[in-house]
């Protein structure tokens, strides 16, 4: 048995923990909320992010692929060998977010070059592995969902459907 | 040695096989062929749905499709029409083998999602709450308030194999669910629907008791409508009709049917099976059921005995397993029982 001294000190311990992981810490990990990066607010105005989704959880999501689409050095690093010192070192570096939105409504997709159809998910991980140098996430990262939604939120304000083609197509933005 | 080379000189066939079936001419079903030859589905440069031209007046052009994606879509579409292969002349290979994901011999994607994923009527109208694959599609990645979680595609169709078919999960990347994937897809260039839009036909416009006169859900009034309304098709106990290896009806009850982890059960989650009765049955009279009989009708079929999903725990199960042994001739019996107590010809 412990006596009532001993008992409280890990009582203390775990809360002091707790306080630390969600107050202090600063970890991602120990958060629910996301880190808000410079012109995330006027990103999200000017896209219409808000009206893809009736909850916190899509915008979150949305707010995350932004985080790494535009500082993939800092939001992925698991997943590249590239730094701030490099010239390249986000997705936001060769991409828009309007080449994400278009190409995800043109991925699953034949190509010729690979001899096979390739998804939305695997050019994101070929990304990773090729121009950023880096390694390849799995399917079910949240790296690479959230990339994803934020193309979906892309295209749902360019109100794009499948098949959607830049120079062919031009669709109007949609207001509400 | 020689066991890793000979599991190596497998693995090695299985993929030559896959990439045989790749390749292969898809053999429609009759409803998959009608569907996407109404759709000119072809391998070209662009493609351009006669179904908006029809519905819109003006024609919509968007990136054709390669041979490779016309025959993954014709292979989603034949597995939605007939998951186990039952319409191919080399059964389920043809499927992916999808039948080593589900339980049981009836149980196809078609059965929720009627007029295989797009079911319209007479005038090309899409029908509100006909659970629409590229509806669907167009809506992934949404959060699900079911399951918690933003849902993508491949994961809702992993959640029909566990629950509503009473079986396994595929892996996210297999055939099986991306080709699925390219039909629902397809399907949402053919009817023109833009990402991340609701449509009314997504789903199946689930029916709450505040939609009802609120007189309260009974599985007794249940019984008698579904004895009146479903059971010509479903059977007396919704075991569904199978004739010559072929599934007419799906089975509602029993253990071919979807499990208590599925959605379609009205104890798990009791607005999503009222709304697909009102809106999906009987066939041929949608829309003739008040709301307050769908609400009954699934109360009741939640009554009767299938099989145990993942949450219920194998004390469950079990006791699942045994009704569904003991209740089939008990339920005969009673029917066969007239008004005056002694036993009559049973019609099951």
């Amino acid at each position: 048995m412990l006596s009532r001294g001993n008992r409280i000190i890990p009582a203390v311990a775990i809360a002091g923990f707790v306080l630390w992981a969600h107050l202090g810490s600063g970890l991602p990990v120990f958060r629910p909320h996301v880190s808000l990066e410079p012109d995330w607010e006027q990103f999200r105005a000017a896209y219409h992010v808000n009206d893809f989704g009736e909850d916190g959880h899509f915008v979150r999501a949305a707010q995350n692929g932004y985080n790494v689409f535009f500082f993939t050095n800092k939001y992925a690093s698991r997943f590249t060998r590239k730094t701030s010192t490099d010239r390249t070192n986000a997705c936001a570096s060769c991409h828009s977010p309007e080449d994400m939105a278009y190409g995800f409504v043109n991925s699953d997709r034949f190509d010729a070059k690979l001899g096979r159809r390739v998804s939305f998910e695997e050019r994101i991980m070929r990304c990773f592995a090729g121009p950023m140098d880096g390694f390849v996430p799995t399917l079910y990262d949240p790296t690479v969902r959230d990339l994803r939604i934020f193309a979906r939120a892309v295209a749902h304000h360019l109100q794009l459907g499948e098949g959607a083609s830049k120079g062919e197509t031009r669709p109007s933005l949609r207001h509400r | 040695m020689l066991i890793f080379g000979g599991l190596y000189w497998l693995t090695v066939q299985k993929h030559a096989e896959r990439d045989q079936l790749r390749l292969a001419a898809v053999d429609l079903t009759p409803s998959c062929k009608e569907k996407l030859q109404g759709y000119s589905l072809a391998a070209a440069e662009h493609y351009r749905s006669p179904y908006v031209r029809k519905m819109n007046g003006a024609w919509s052009t968007v990136r054709g499709y390669s041979e490779e994606d016309v025959r993954a879509i014709q292979r989603g579409c034949n597995i939605v029409d007939d998951l186990q292969g039952h319409l191919a002349k080399s059964g389920s290979r043809e499927r992916w083998h999808g039948d080593r994901f589900v339980r049981g011999g009836q149980t196809t994607c078609v059965h929720c999602h009627q007029g295989v994923g797009d079911k319209q009527d007479a005038a090309g109208n899409r029908l509100v709450g006909s659970n629409n694959l590229g509806a669907s599609w167009v809506m992934a990645d949404m959060y699900d308030r079911f399951t918690g979680m933003l849902l993508p595609h491949e994961w809702r169709q992993m959640q029909c194999y566990i629950n509503s078919s009473n079986g396994f999960k595929p892996n996210a990347a297999d055939d099986l669910l991306r080709d699925v994937t390219a039909y629902s897809r397809f399907l949402a260039a053919a009817l023109d629907l833009k990402i991340g839009n609701r449509y009314p036909e997504q789903g199946m416009d689930e029916i709450t008791a505040a939609a009802t006169l609120r007189r309260g859900d009974d599985y007794v009034r249940g019984a008698y409508v579904y004895r009146q309304k479903c059971a010509t098709c479903h059977g007396p106990q919704g075991f569904g009709k199978v004739v010559q290896g072929q599934v007419l009806y799906p089975a509602l009850a029993g253990p071919e049917s979807f499990s208590f982890d599925s959605r379609m059960n009205f104890a798990k989650i009791d607005t999503v099976t009222p709304g697909f009765i009102c809106r999906n049955m009987p066939l041929g009279a949608e829309g003739s059921l008040e709301n307050q009989e769908c609400r009954d009708i699934a109360y009741y079929l939640s009554t009767l005995p299938r099989p145990a999903g993942d949450r219920q725990g194998p004390l469950v199960a079990v006791w699942e397993q045994l009704m569904m042994i003991v209740m089939p001739p008990l339920m005969r019996y009673a029917e066969s029982i007239g008004s005056n107590g002694t036993p009559q010809e049973a019609s099951h």
